[in-house]
């Protein structure tokens, strides 16, 4: 009796590195499973059972177990949606001088109004670069932590990706600044992908659990 | 193996390990860690859900059974499966001494 009373303990400590939400819902029912599975006798864990329960803490604390693919899939896509938008800003720092310039060479009659409105858009893409860099990251670790609300965001986001990809493709930015255009474009089809994992059926699973735990 | 394991009806966790290691002819015997870590990610990916819980002599027994989705997830898998060693045996001709 003394000696199932020590393994369980032995158990139990094994178990505490687990994350407590995930014990919460499972520590009682694992206990049944490793005191059913123990040998006749036997005092404190085995080696091999020490390991196996430290290696799915681990798991767990990183979060790896109960993240569903899609949605580790969309985080992935959304950092490579930062590295991305960083190949956006170099591009632009690189072609932003430019710009005006070609406009004037290709418009010779050009008004003062749209050069001013041509500044002020470099200037805006100067700012909103940046931040859209800071948003692909910030929405990656927020969604990956199941955060509801983050993906109600990153849907405003890609919308507003969407709306900016069409202004510029109507104000002919393709002829001034295409590699802009096409760097813009890899952007938008990553959001694209990464939304549509966020709105997939195990994807809502996830973020429901999360927000009943929550 | 486990979503082999509940294909014929609700397991608990105990009960799941014993199906796996007679399915695999006692090459696997999961662990505890191991096994609850898959069932975790089962659940998240909506493969399997919770049936019952049970309690008997003083422990929790939680029974799991597949889902819809789980039993299409797994016929599709032991459909590909069984493409794969129709297709090794046809090409283990008798020329090969096999068949």
């Amino acid at each position: 009796m003394n000696e199932a009373i020590a393994l369980e303990r032995g158990y139990r400590r094994l178990v505490a590195w687990y994350p407590r939400s995930f014990r919460q819902d499972n520590e009682e029912e694992i206990l049944t499973v490793l005191m059913a599975t123990a040998r006749e006798g036997q005092q404190r864990p085995r080696i091999g059972e020490s390991w196996d329960l430290l290696r799915g803490a681990l798991r767990m604390r990183m979060n790896l177990s109960r993240t569903p693919r899609t949605i580790l899939a969309a985080v992935r896509l959304m950092y490579a949606g930062a590295i991305a938008e960083l190949a956006v800003l170099v591009i632009f720092a690189l072609t932003a001088s430019s710009i005006r310039a070609d406009v004037i060479a290709r418009n010779p009659h050009v008004t003062a109004a749209t050069l001013s409105y041509i500044s002020a858009h470099i200037f805006l893409d100067w700012i909103s670069i940046p931040v859209a860099i800071v948003f692909w990251v910030w929405m990656a670790w927020a969604n990956g932590k199941g955060y509801d609300w983050a993906r109600l965001v990153s849907v405003a986001c890609f919308a507003l990706n969407t709306m900016s990809l069409i202004v510029s493709l109507s104000q002919d930015a393709a002829a001034y600044a295409p590699a802009l255009v096409i760097a813009s474009a890899v952007t938008w089809g990553i959001g694209l992908a990464a939304v549509t994992l966020l709105f997939c059926k195990p994807s809502w699973r996830y973020y429901e659990q999360q927000v009943a735990q929550r | 193996m486990i979503l082999t394991a509940l294909a014929d009806g609700s397991q608990h966790g105990y009960g799941i390990i014993n199906e796996v290691a007679e399915i695999s002819g006692n090459r696997v015997r999961l662990r505890a860690g191991t096994l609850y870590t898959a069932l975790d990610r089962l659940r998240a990916d909506g493969l399997i859900d919770v049936d019952r819980e049970e309690v008997v002599d003083n422990r929790l027994r939680r029974y799991y059974r597949l889902t819809p989705e789980g039993g299409r997830r797994l016929a599709a898998e032991a459909a590909r499966l069984q493409a794969n060693a129709h297709a090794a045996m046809k090409r283990l001709s008798p020329a090969h001494g096999v068949i």
